[in-house]
């Protein structure tokens, strides 16, 4: 009993991270998506192939590479622009770069990883509204904002809480890819009683912790679903 | 067209520019040593995972062990503070690069690998890989010939890998030393093989695996320190362990972690 006190409060420390993982990266990468989607359908071709290319190099690698390039790439760079040993102001400037907070390297990877995935369900989203919406804004005389955050938002709100709730379910069992760069959250808590007890089960015991989150995470988007139920679309 | 030509002649400009900035000021640039380094950060931030009985934590939460004993010596040695850093072992070279970490310090075997990505330090102690399996079947199997049938999980890269590769054995590579057990406790390998301070602390009475056993030992390695490749460190702790040999400290050392000195 006490051995299960035990683990269950470190692995709760660890679920702890986790979650501020979770929550950070939802509060940035929501908006930071949004920003991200209008870049990939704007009508600058230039600023479309720079968001679209962008978008395809997140998504096309690893999560796990990315938190690596982020965390040791400065450093390694730096290592590099020194090695050079030029005064050119850039060179100059990458050999001073340091590395960040870990937390913060795991904060800046997830964030942009799920924008970028974010920005393509609001994309789907708000093509998918008819035209005859605009058509019935302008009638009325409203301006292009008004009609998107008026008429269009709240009804690509609705269409893509389904495929939202998807994503950030993920979300959820991703946040264990922080530990490559040794940030403490669950599995590494429970992987370190396998590395320092031989105790195997807190490992499996996590799936508890991940589960019930997940759990009321399904309640709540299917409570938000049903309020939004009055849009007959 | 014209736009293409001038963004690539604006690029090339901005290499004329770095070209020329190398040429000047080349001599001008004193590289910082990697002792100078650490001074003025005031600690040295040694890289390690939770591996008894080189580094572990004591039940006040500190660390402890052979290796973060030794550690905190030679830090005080420095004169700067020691700071120990869990870290993703796969990812050590990255880490210790990067800057994130000075050195490497947990019970590391010297290996090629390492000595390519490190500057190693001079061995300082001795362990064994072991091969362990059901305590049961240690009497059917008493040397390596017996063994070319079985199966043996090992950590992927690690010295009990090289092992069991050179003595022609059929391995599966996972991810810990730690993992290879847990391949051995469900039945998926036959056997395993790690190293002897490993099976000591994890096999026996009042572990999870009470019933696992070692017999054969296939071969002795040698523990060092990894800095940084050019790093003056290197021969400084060389200095001083040498010193901690003369003087019996690193004996009385090993004495109370039951560990063999190089």
């Amino acid at each position: 009993m006490d051995q299960f006190l035990r683990v269950t409060g470190n692995l709760l420390e660890g679920f702890g991270m986790t979650l501020q993982i979770f929550a950070i990266t939802l509060a940035f990468a929501l908006p930071l998506g949004l920003i991200i989607s209008f870049g990939s359908m704007s009508k600058f071709p230039p600023l479309r192939w720079l968001v679209k290319t962008f978008v395809w190099i997140i998504r096309g690698t690893p999560l796990m590479l990315q938190l690596i390039v982020i965390y040791y790439g400065p450093g390694l760079a730096a290592k590099w622009a020194q090695s050079l040993g030029s005064s050119f102001f850039l060179i100059d400037w990458i050999a001073s770069w340091t590395l960040m907070e870990r937390f913060t390297a795991v904060a800046v990877s997830f964030v942009i990883n799920y924008a970028c995935y974010f920005s393509e369900i609001y994309r789907g989203g708000i093509e998918s509204i008819s035209k005859g919406q605009y058509e019935a804004g302008q009638v009325l005389g409203m301006t292009k904002t008004q009609i998107f955050f008026k008429v269009v938002l709240l009804q690509v709100v609705k269409r893509i809480i389904p495929p939202m709730s998807n994503e950030i379910i993920t979300l959820v069992k991703d946040t264990s890819l922080a530990r490559t760069i040794a940030v403490y959250e669950v599995i590494w808590q429970a992987q370190a009683f396998i590395k320092r007890d031989g105790l195997l089960w807190p490992l499996f015991y996590t799936a508890v912790f991940y589960l019930v989150f997940s759990g009321i995470l399904t309640l709540l988007f299917n409570y938000i679903e049903k309020k939004m139920s009055y849009f007959r679309s | 067209m014209k736009k293409v030509l001038s963004i690539i002649l604006a690029v090339a400009m901005l290499f004329s520019f770095a070209a020329c900035g190398n040429t000047t000021d080349n001599d001008v640039e004193t590289t910082v040593t990697d002792s100078a380094y650490v001074a003025d950060n005031g600690k040295l931030v040694v890289g390690i995972t939770e591996y008894a009985p080189m580094d572990f934590l004591d039940e006040n939460g500190e660390w402890t062990g052979f290796d973060a004993e030794f550690a905190t010596l030679f830090a005080e040695d420095l004169g700067v503070e020691v700071e120990f850093k869990v870290i993703e072992w796969d990812n050590k070279f990255l880490e210790l690069e990067a800057k994130a970490i000075d050195c490497i310090w947990n019970g590391m075997t010297i290996t090629d690998e390492v000595n390519l990505n490190t500057s190693c330090s001079d061995a300082y102690v001795k362990n064994a890989q072991v091969v362990v399996m059901a305590a049961d079947k240690l009497a059917n199997y008493a040397d390596v010939a017996s063994m070319a049938d079985l199966t043996f999980a090992v950590e992927s890269g690690s010295a009990g890998e090289a092992v069991a590769l050179d003595n022609g054995l059929t391995t599966v590579g996972v991810t810990a030393q730690s993992d290879a057990l847990l391949e051995v406790a469900s039945g998926s390998a036959d056997a395993c093989v790690i190293d002897i301070t490993m099976a000591n602390a994890m096999t026996g009475e009042g572990t999870s695996y009470a019933d696992l056993g070692y017999a054969v030992e296939l071969a002795t390695e040698e523990y060092g320190v990894g800095f940084r490749k050019d790093s003056d460190l290197t021969a400084k702790l060389n200095t001083f362990m040498a010193a901690l040999k003369d003087d019996g400290t690193l004996q009385t050392l090993a004495d109370k972690y039951e560990l063999t000195l190089a």
